[in-house]
């Protein structure tokens, strides 16, 4: 019953040539894609992602990130990727976390996600989170918070700039996200309103 | 639609609380697009090269539609097709039956409210739930959404906690946080709960065979990645070529939707779960769809497919911001949907909404892709006028091209009426006008005439 239906569409299209009537449109053709130096990247990726609200830190050794990992996790019910995913061996401070593969509802308790990303992408303050084993979406979806942690070298310019580098990799995952922020909703008298579904809170660990 | 369009603009214009919410939408999204537009320096190119990615597109539409299905199915995703909005109903209702299906959690899609799909699958007996707070609402409230990116603008806070008080039983409150928080709890269940996730497409990358998805929720993540089954509803027109295009659509989206650089989260989909993947949907069916885009297609006004519905000519306006969305009487309100909903429906019932501009070009101005909502809007009344006109008409049209067409006959015929009005006017003002002029007066005064042309006094300046 489908295939007539699809033979029956693109017919129509390719009937409906003569009389359609879609102007032409010119431009530019695309600009090269800006680099951008990893300090910029830097400065540019803080000043966007505090202006939405998400809590940055820049650590310069890998004892001070695990430091910061601890002490925003103290007393908390953490969920996290994998260990061998997380940077800085932040995994050792993972011991008593729950893991992606474990039963949703125990997930679903988790006060804080705890991820790595796969770039940190300046203009926007976005992450970059391609999906794999042992780096399940759910851990930066569910829980209340979401701490992710950053090696400046995931630092990237634009999205334009990401998409040119890691597009290939980004087609062979089942999907990729772009976390631009905290969850976010305005749906009632356009008043803003953070934490509706995804996590209210949003913290970023930047390290060496 | 159970009122004609000027009932349904009356009672619009009589609702002093819409009125205030429609000024709401109007200042404030408004704003935020101008104040978002300022960080992309480049945005004209960058529009244009949407525009023309788009059209382009467009214009080679079944060949794409071909190498899209290609990917999808090369990426493991199942493809289906539908020519009628009811057909997509059928086709997802037989999805949820072959996967044992009870329970449904569903994203905003603007083609699923096209379709009435809610409706057709509780009549087969199952649960589906909005996830969107706005359509949620919506949902809550047998209501329908009256704006493509703020569903419920038409409710007051007090008005959302009512339903919510109503429906739900959660104690009375118009604070929107806790409102927020009282959804988040009910919903949260859905989605651990729910077997099969819907959701609509803001864009499907056909070189990669990627469906992308913006939501500033989280819902839309969920729906995706929680339920084992994930159905994807797209209209045809929804493809773009590459992902540096998707680049460019979601630089413009945002800003032009909610004033965003990027929504907090945008989803790239590429076939359901892989092997050793810890969550994601086991099996992934795209729909895609028809239900009049052929036709469209067909027709003068095909540039319309090019709207990547961002809601940005309906913040802008002025009928929109007057009337609001619901008595536009469809799923499309606003500048786009006027001339969408005629070409989707039918111009026979809908050819009203054509009418409903003052062609001011605002919509074109703010359009992320240009496209030239006012030439579609006259091509659909000049479609819409009879064919031929009284012949009283035509004499009338005739006679004043004659007297229009010479400058000699213009003066005198312009002195004659401005002596006329002025004759008929009192303290500067025509206050009644017989024959058919008497439709302006009915509802205003007309100013009187100068007692001297501007073309006189301009000639009396220059020989003083």
């Amino acid at each position: 019953m489908t295939v007539p239906a699809r033979d029956a569409i693109l017919g129509r299209l390719r009937s409906a040539r003569p009389t359609s009537r879609l102007p032409r449109a010119d431009a530019a053709g695309p600009a090269k894609i800006a680099r951008h130096s990893n300090d910029d990247c830097l400065k540019r990726f803080e000043v966007e992602a505090r202006g939405l609200g998400v809590d940055v830190w820049v650590e310069l050794s890998p004892a001070d990130v695990r430091a910061r990992v601890a002490s925003v996790t103290m007393g908390l019910r953490v969920l996290s990727w994998d260990v061998e995913h997380l940077p800085y061996d932040v995994g050792v401070l993972m011991a008593r976390a729950v893991a992606g593969s474990a039963p949703r509802d125990e997930q679903a308790l988790a006060d804080i996600g705890v991820t790595g990303c796969d770039a940190a992408i300046a203009e926007t303050g976005s992450l970059a989170m391609i999906t794999g084993p042992g780096r399940s979406r759910i851990v930066s979806l569910l829980p209340p918070s979401h701490l992710a942690i950053v090696r400046r070298a995931q630092l990237c310019g634009t999205m334009a700039e990401f998409f040119s580098d890691r597009g290939a990799q980004l087609a062979e995952a089942s999907s990729c996200t772009f976390i631009t922020g905290p969850s976010r909703t305005a749906d009632i008298e356009l008043t803003l309103t953070l934490g509706i579904h995804g996590p209210g809170r949003v913290a970023i660990v930047i390290g060496p | 639609m159970t009122q004609t369009f000027p009932l349904r603009v009356r009672r619009a214009l009589d609702d002093k609380a819409l009125a205030g919410a429609l000024a709401n939408v109007s200042t404030k999204l408004r704003a935020g697009r101008a104040v978002a537009f300022e960080s992309l320096p480049d945005a004209e190119t960058i529009r244009d090269q949407a525009r023309k990615a788009k059209l382009d597109t467009l214009r080679d539409l079944p060949a794409e539609l071909e190498r899209f299905e290609g990917r999808l199915l090369a990426n493991g995703a199942h493809v289906h097709w539908a020519e009628t909005g009811a057909a997509a109903n059928r086709i997802v209702i037989e999805i949820a039956r072959a996967h044992n299906v009870r329970t449904i959690a569903k994203a905003k899609s603007m083609i699923s409210e096209e379709t009435h799909l809610n409706a057709a699958l509780e009549s087969a007996g199952l649960e589906v739930v909005e996830t969107d707070l706005g359509e949620y609402i919506i949902q809550l409230a047998d209501d329908r959404p009256s704006h493509i990116v703020a569903p419920i603008i038409h409710m007051s806070r007090a008005d959302v906690g009512r339903v919510m008080h109503e429906r739900l039983g959660t104690p009375l409150t118009d604070d929107p946080a806790t409102l927020g928080r009282y959804a988040r709890e009910r919903l949260r269940r859905v989605f651990l709960d729910a077997d099969m996730g819907i959701t609509g497409a803001n864009f499907g990358v056909v070189e990669t065979g990627t469906i992308c998805l913006v939501t500033n929720e989280g819902n839309g993540r969920m729906v995706t990645s929680l339920p084992r089954v994930h159905v994807v509803l797209m209209g045809i027109e929804k493809l773009i070529p590459t992902l540096a295009d998707l680049d460019r659509f979601l630089k413009l989206l945002a800003r032009s939707a909610t004033g965003q650089k990027l929504t907090a989260y945008t989803s790239l989909i590429t076939g359901p779960r892989r092997p050793r993947d810890e969550c994601g949907p086991e099996v992934l069916h795209v729909v895609i769809i028809d239900n009049g885009r052929t036709a469209l297609m067909a027709s003068d006004n095909a540039e319309i497919l090019g709207c990547i519905r961002c809601g940005a000519c309906m913040n802008v306006c002025p009928v929109y911001t007057s009337i609001g969305g619901h008595a536009y009487g469809d799923t499309y309100p606003g500048p786009v949907g006027a001339v969408v909903t005629p070409g989707l429906r039918g111009l026979h019932d809908w050819s009203d909404l054509a009418g409903a501009s003052s062609l001011c070009g605002a919509c074109r101005d703010v359009c992320p892709v240009r496209l030239d909502i006012p030439r579609m809007l006259l091509n659909l009344r000049v479609a819409a006028a009879p064919r031929c006109a009284p012949s009283w008409l035509r004499l009338a049209m005739r006679a004043f091209g004659w007297v229009v067409g010479s400058p000699a006959m213009y003066r005198i015929a312009n002195t004659w009426a401005r002596l006329a009005l002025r004759a008929r006017s009192r303290q500067g003002w025509v206050a009644s006008l017989p024959g058919p002029a008497s439709a302006w007066t009915a509802t205003r005064d007309l100013r009187a005439p100068a007692a001297r042309t501007f073309q006189e006094q301009w000639r009396k300046r220059h020989a003083s």
